[in-house]
């Protein structure tokens, strides 16, 4: 018998039992429903948590603290240790950045502000994608960049505290340097604590370039570039590596060699996403303390594929019990159409083409309501998505992170109910197709089952 | 055609430990030729019909052989049986045994249908054959819409359609009135000699019994034929 011809059997037979086999179907869909959507929440968070993380730092890029020593501690990376990185395969890019010891004041006019301080290695910067807004790379010893941010940071010294900020906290225009920077020279004061005073050096420096905004809008990026020679001139000054202050208070051990050439930060950048995972292990394996997103995401991965195996295992069952149903179904199609069957079999049929009606019979009910259970959950993780956040809105007042996702369904996940379903439903009309195969033909024409 | 060979059956009744074992057939021998109608007569009970299921292979015999078309099918398996019998074996029954819920077409194609044969070819047979049964106005009925002759020439029609040599037919006038009867056994007749099949026909009834080549008698699970003297001139 052509499979065509079973299933319009199949079907013919489907019909004899609307109602019995729709409640059936029915049972099948909101299990997978119930399957779908409970899985699709462990999806959803799992790809919301990817996303912040992925979002919150450049993926290819491989932070490294420092290299371990033999007794187990870390000592901060020298050049030796840059040009070691730099050798690695599949590396991009080496950042490197030391740090100013210093509070980083700078004034243009009646202007100033405060801002973290960096000697960097511009080439590197710019391998690793650093962009400029507006002027150019530095190319005299007194140039410096100043992050795109800077210029708000500036505020006037005439500023008064009652009105510096509005109601948002966000600081008063009249107040704000509203000039441009490209080309204007700024003021650097360093400090030193000199035979028990604090003494200051102004250091002119004249603003380059501009770097570009951050790609994520929460970035403020107020950092100060200045030179190497900037640096030096600074070190002369306090006498100190990296302008650090010897502050006679604190009773520290005051600071005096200049001649530190190790770096605060070091951005190693990968070629791509691939390629990271295989940097991370060659930079463990020459004892460099790394972390990158793939560790971080790594670790997410783990968590989130245990809590999605637990939550198809929970939906699961509630498919077992579907099968109950069908196997229910299947019982009493077998017994109501024993005649028929013993009919079959009287006049030729193959016990072999009667089992596969039976069981084609089950799993057409089986993929049926997969299939609705699949579109009912997309349908329900759709609502939940648009309703949830506006439930919690208007119940707490909080608002959620934006792009928070309650249900994700991705097409794994129906394919994986489908299979789950199929595989239910064969193994619970497996009985009543093999009892159908055993019917007696006498007592089937007898009407005796 | 049909060759059967020392054939003994008994039916066991009751639990284990206390069976009673039922004699219902005995050495039974006798052979059905191509183009032959046979006809089996015996009381209630004599075992005609668990002869016919023995042939039929509905049940398996203790003892002895059946041959049809020179093929032992006495210890076929139930698939392989399923398989021979589709091809060279047609059923009539005494209460027609249609399935309720498809047309007469259905029911006359269904044999087709579990051969695998194309719905082209089957769609053309199965008219042809309803046709010849002179039905063909009532393809689209179902079996509670016919009298009892129109079912039972339904059920001969599935029993044509695979084309088989041999048709066994059980009881197959019993559901009917004495002038459907008539007709139907003239139907028989006339598919016997106009196509050659071989009938081997169950029936406690004088007037069937008549239409057939050879009568066979059976009493209490044993060929008896008086009319021909001895019991070895009926097995051949």
């Amino acid at each position: 018998m052509k499979l065509k011809d079973q299933f319009l059997f199949v079907q013919q037979n489907m019909k004899k039992n609307r109602t019995r086999v729709f409640m059936t179907i029915l049972a099948t869909a909101m299990a997978c429903a119930f399957l779908i959507v409970l899985a699709s929440v462990g999806f959803g968070l799992h790809k919301s948590i990817i996303k912040e993380t992925t979002e919150q730092r450049i993926v290819t890029q491989i932070d490294v603290h420092g290299k371990e020593e033999g007794d187990g501690a870390y000592r901060p990376l020298t050049e030796k240790d840059i040009e070691a990185l730099e050798n690695l395969d599949n590396v991009k890019a080496v950042v490197r950045r030391q740090a100013l010891f210093q509070e980083g004041s700078y004034k243009i006019g009646e202007y100033g502000s405060w801002a973290q301080t960096y000697v960097t290695h511009i080439p590197s910067e710019i391998k690793a994608g650093f962009e400029l807004s507006a002027g150019a790379l530095p190319e005299k010893e007194n140039e410096i960049i100043v992050g795109y941010d800077f210029a708000n940071s500036l505020v006037s010294e005439n500023a008064k505290e009652e009105d510096m900020y509005d109601e948002k906290g966000v600081l008063n225009e009249k107040y704000k340097y509203q000039g441009d920077l490209v080309g204007k020279e700024l003021t650097f004061t360093a400090k030193q604590w000199i035979d028990g005073e604090e003494k200051k050096k102004d250091i002119s420096v004249i603003v380059a370039g501009i770097g570009k905004k951050p790609t994520r809008e929460w970035v403020m990026d107020q950092n100060v570039f200045i030179s190497q020679e900037t640096l030096k001139e600074i070190e002369a000054f306090t006498g100190t590596p990296r302008g650090m202050m010897n502050d006679p208070n604190s009773g520290a051990q005051q600071v005096t060699d200049t001649d530190n050439h190790t770096f605060e930060e070091v951005k190693v950048y990968a070629r791509n996403l691939e390629a990271v995972e295989g940097v991370t292990e060659k930079l463990e394996e020459q004892n460099y303390a790394s972390y990158s997103v793939v560790s971080e995401l790594k670790q997410i991965n783990m968590i989130f594929t245990i809590v999605k195996a637990g939550l198809i295992l929970i939906g699961t069952i509630a498919i077992l019990i579907a099968s109950i149903g069908i196997y229910n179904t299947m019982t009493m199609a077998v017994t109501e159409r024993a005649p028929d069957i013993g009919i079959m079999k009287a006049i030729g049929a193959n016990p072999r083409t009667i089992k596969n009606i039976f069981l084609l019979e089950s799993s057409y009910i089986g993929l049926i309501g997969a299939l609705i259970g699949t579109v009912v959950s997309y349908v329900i993780s759709f609502a939940v998505n648009f309703a949830i956040p506006m439930i919690i809105q208007s119940a707490f007042g909080e608002e959620l992170p934006e792009g928070l996702m309650f249900s994700h369904i991705p097409f794994i996940l129906p394919l994986i109910c489908i299979i789950i379903c199929y595989i239910v439903t064969i193994l619970s009309g497996l009985r009543p197709a093999q009892r159908a195969t055993k019917i007696d033909v006498l007592k089937a024409m007898r009407r005796e089952i | 055609m049909i060759k059967v060979q020392s054939l003994s059956h008994d039916f066991e009744i009751g639990r284990k430990g206390n069976k009673t074992i039922i004699p219902m057939l005995r050495d039974i021998s006798f052979e059905v030729k191509q183009g032959e109608i046979v006809t089996i007569v015996g009381r209630s009970g004599s075992g005609k019909s668990t002869l016919l299921n023995l042939i039929s292979g509905f049940i398996h015999p203790k003892e002895g052989e059946i041959l049809i078309n020179n093929k032992n099918v006495t210890k076929l398996s139930e698939t392989k049986f399923a398989d021979f019998r589709i091809e060279h074996i047609g059923f009539i029954f005494q209460s027609f045994q249609l399935i309720p819920s498809m047309t007469a077409f259905q029911n006359v194609e269904l044999p087709l249908i579990l051969k695998g044969v194309n719905e082209a070819d089957r769609k053309k047979t199965t008219e042809e054959i309803l046709t010849t049964v002179g039905l063909i106005d009532y393809k689209d009925h179902y079996p509670g819409e016919l009298s009892g002759g129109q079912q039972q020439r339904v059920s001969i029609a599935r029993a044509l359609i695979v084309n088989p040599p041999v048709i066994l037919a059980d009881e197959p006038t019993g559901s009917l009135d004495s002038e459907t009867e008539q007709e139907l056994l003239q139907f028989i007749k006339n598919l016997n000699m106009e196509l050659g099949i071989t009938f081997l026909i169950i029936t406690h009834d004088q007037r069937v019994a008549e239409i057939g080549n050879r009568t066979i008698e059976l009493r209490d699970g044993r060929i008896y034929s008086p009319e021909l003297s001895t019991k070895q001139e009926v097995l051949l």
